[in-house]
């Protein structure tokens, strides 16, 4: 019993009380130093009418569409390309996985530069290719700088996906295959009767922590377009970071705290009650 | 390093099956069985890639695959030995025949100085990876190897605190760091960190005990061992594996960790590495210098790439048995 207290010391002090004490913030009008009132839902009728907000919303949601699709197909092909226990796999499985151990900050700072207009390698490389002019400014027009973090996310998240799908395509009986080869099945019919099915259970999971991860994008656009141009890709999170340290309306940040771990609360249930269903 | 890294993935996928195994019982046709049988099974289509021809057009893909995930990093070290003059102009050919370590002086020395800061990320860091490893090698003990009253209550809560996210904790958290006067502290920062990787920690700790036989720790018992002693002698080696699982993504989430960083380090002399370079970013010292910024994404990029190479079987075991869990 003693044993546990260090750890639920911690979690109860860092995690716990925190989302309880959001919880409490979010009827009051908070203030960092001084008294507060209690102002009932006053915090969630201003949230439902802060066009701010619901823009941050709305373009999360944008960008979590945009990128899931292509993470899980990148995500699925490197998968099929690394399961195997051929010579290499092993190598090509560590190569693509690191970008995720990298991390997206570093790798925003290192596309800040890349992306410059005439002297970012992006640039250069795009116009030799004929797709773009070398001076193509992209974190300053909203619709490329989407394009580019979506690009550098998928990029960094691809291997993620791999790992968590490899794992279950491998727990798939090899017998499987042989007898579907025996009958004549093409790979891709193996691929569709035999994986996908089998594989839905990794899938969900995968696509889950996908989605988890774009509701929650703060870093890249924080860094990359810093939310801009205007506020054109403010993310919910950045939207509260603004609201609660720019704008020090503790309060309000906070009912948008409690909107947002409802949300990912509703994703991780619908996950949860998804597995669970498999099961049975 | 080819074949190093291979060595290293065999080795991580036979460590992977234990810790599934107790995962296993419940959920039979869940991923981690797999990573076992990586080796030694019969190949996955036996025919279809046995020729000569398919094996090295498999190398061949495999490697235009994967140097598309690697040649941009690579491309940035380059990129942070040329002259800061280069980096921000356009681009040539000649651009390559003065590499210099301009940069890496520059950034390590004068006015944009990030030896301090490498040093607060690397005590951040270090003192997330230790904190997290003891607290939940002693709350896996715990829970794995004595019933006491609770002991569901508490595994409870841990899995709850795995489901919040911290970025939707993050403005509570301020006011209540603000409070306990933790901000623009390294050591609030850390002991936030490891809230943060506790609930994994335990989780893995849990079931690293779980798997240990039972026979030994009745022996150990028997023998006449208090619980301390024998979790230092006798355990100690058998669960060094999920220490290392815990302490490494510890150590690489406090390394990589940005928003809180920004959030509860207010003052220039305390930000961690990641938090320093928006500064650099931003050109708060002057002009932006492009170069700086490259050679300080580098040297935040190598602790990863060493230490998930060097220890990798260890992180591919958290992943797959964290996955599990869902």
């Amino acid at each position: 019993m003693i044993l546990v207290t260090p750890a639920v010391a911690v979690v109860s002090v860092f995690t716990l009380f925190p989302l309880a004490f959001g919880v409490y913030i979010s009827f009051t009008n908070w203030p960092l130093v001084g008294g507060y009132q209690f102002t009932g839902l006053a915090n969630y009728v201003s949230l439902i009418h802060d066009s701010a907000f619901l823009a941050s919303i709305l373009f999360t949601l944008e960008y979590t569409a945009i990128v899931t699709l292509p993470i899980l197909i990148v995500g699925y092909a490197l998968a099929v390309l690394v399961r195997s226990n051929r010579p290499g796999a092993a190598v090509f499985r560590t190569l693509a996985f690191i970008p995720f151990i990298v991390g997206l900050v570093t790798e925003s700072y290192m596309a800040v530069v890349e992306l410059q207009p005439t002297s970012g390698t992006v640039n250069l490389v795009l116009a030799k290719i004929g797709i773009v002019k070398s001076t193509t400014a992209w974190l300053v027009h909203t619709g490329l700088a989407i394009t580019a973090v979506c690009v550098l996310v998928v990029w960094f998240a691809s291997g993620l996906t791999m790992m968590l799908l490899m794992a279950g395509m491998q727990a798939i009986p090899a017998e499987l295959y042989e007898s579907a080869r025996v009958d004549g099945a093409s790979w891709w019919a193996a691929e569709r009767r035999i994986t996908l099915p089998l594989l839905r259970r990794s899938i969900a999971l995968s696509l889950i922590i996908s989605v988890i991860g774009s509701f929650l994008a703060f870093n890249q656009f924080y860094i990359m377009t810093q939310g801009g141009p205007g506020t054109s890709t403010t993310s919910v999170v950045m939207s509260i970071v603004n609201t609660g340290f720019s704008d020090f309306n503790i309060g309000l940040a906070s009912a948008m705290s409690v909107a947002l771990v409802i949300v990912v609360g509703l994703i991780t249930f619908g996950q949860y009650w998804f597995l669970q269903r498999e099961e049975r | 390093m080819t074949r190093a890294t291979a060595g290293a993935a065999g080795p991580a996928a036979r460590a992977s099956a234990p810790a599934a195994r107790p995962v296993r019982r419940r959920e039979p046709d869940s991923g981690a069985a797999g990573a076992r049988g990586e080796r030694g099974r019969p190949a996955r289509r036996p025919g279809a890639h046995r020729s000569r021809g398919a094996l090295i057009a498999y190398l061949v893909g495999g490697s235009l695959v994967s140097a598309v995930f690697v040649v941009p990093l690579a491309w940035e070290v380059v990129r942070s030995f040329q002259p800061e003059s280069v980096v921000t102009s356009a681009p040539s050919a000649g651009a390559f025949s003065h590499l210099t370590l301009a940069n890496y002086q520059a950034l390590l020395s004068g006015q944009d100085d990030i030896i301090r800061n490498v040093v607060n990320s690397l005590i951040v860091a270090a003192g997330t990876a230790v904190l997290t490893a003891a607290v939940a090698t002693l709350a896996g003990y715990g829970l794995a190897c004595f019933a006491f009253r609770g002991a569901g209550v508490v595994f409870g809560l841990v899995l709850l605190a795995f489901m919040v996210p911290f970025q939707a904790i993050l403005v509570p958290l301020f006011v209540e760091m603000h409070d306990l006067r933790l901000l623009n502290s390294l050591a609030g920062l850390a002991l936030f960190y490891t809230a943060f990787n506790l609930p994994f920690g335990v989780y893995v700790m849990r079931n690293s005990f779980l798997q240990v036989p039972r026979d030994i720790t009745d022996a150990a018992r028997v023998d006449g061992a208090s619980p301390m002693s024998a979790l230092v002698s006798v355990l100690r080696p058998l669960i060094l594996p999920g220490v290392a699982t815990t302490a490494l993504y510890a150590f690489l989430f406090a390394w990589t960790e940005f928003l809180a960083a920004l959030t509860f380090l207010t003052n220039d002399s305390l930000f961690t590495l990641p938090v320093a370079l928006i500064n650099v970013e931003a050109g708060t010292y002057g002009r932006i210098n492009y170069g700086l910024l490259l050679s300080g994404s580098v040297i935040a990029m190598i602790p990863c790439v060493v230490v998930y190479v060097a220890l990798q079987r260890y992180y591919v075991r958290g992943l797959i048995s964290g996955a599990l869990k869902g």
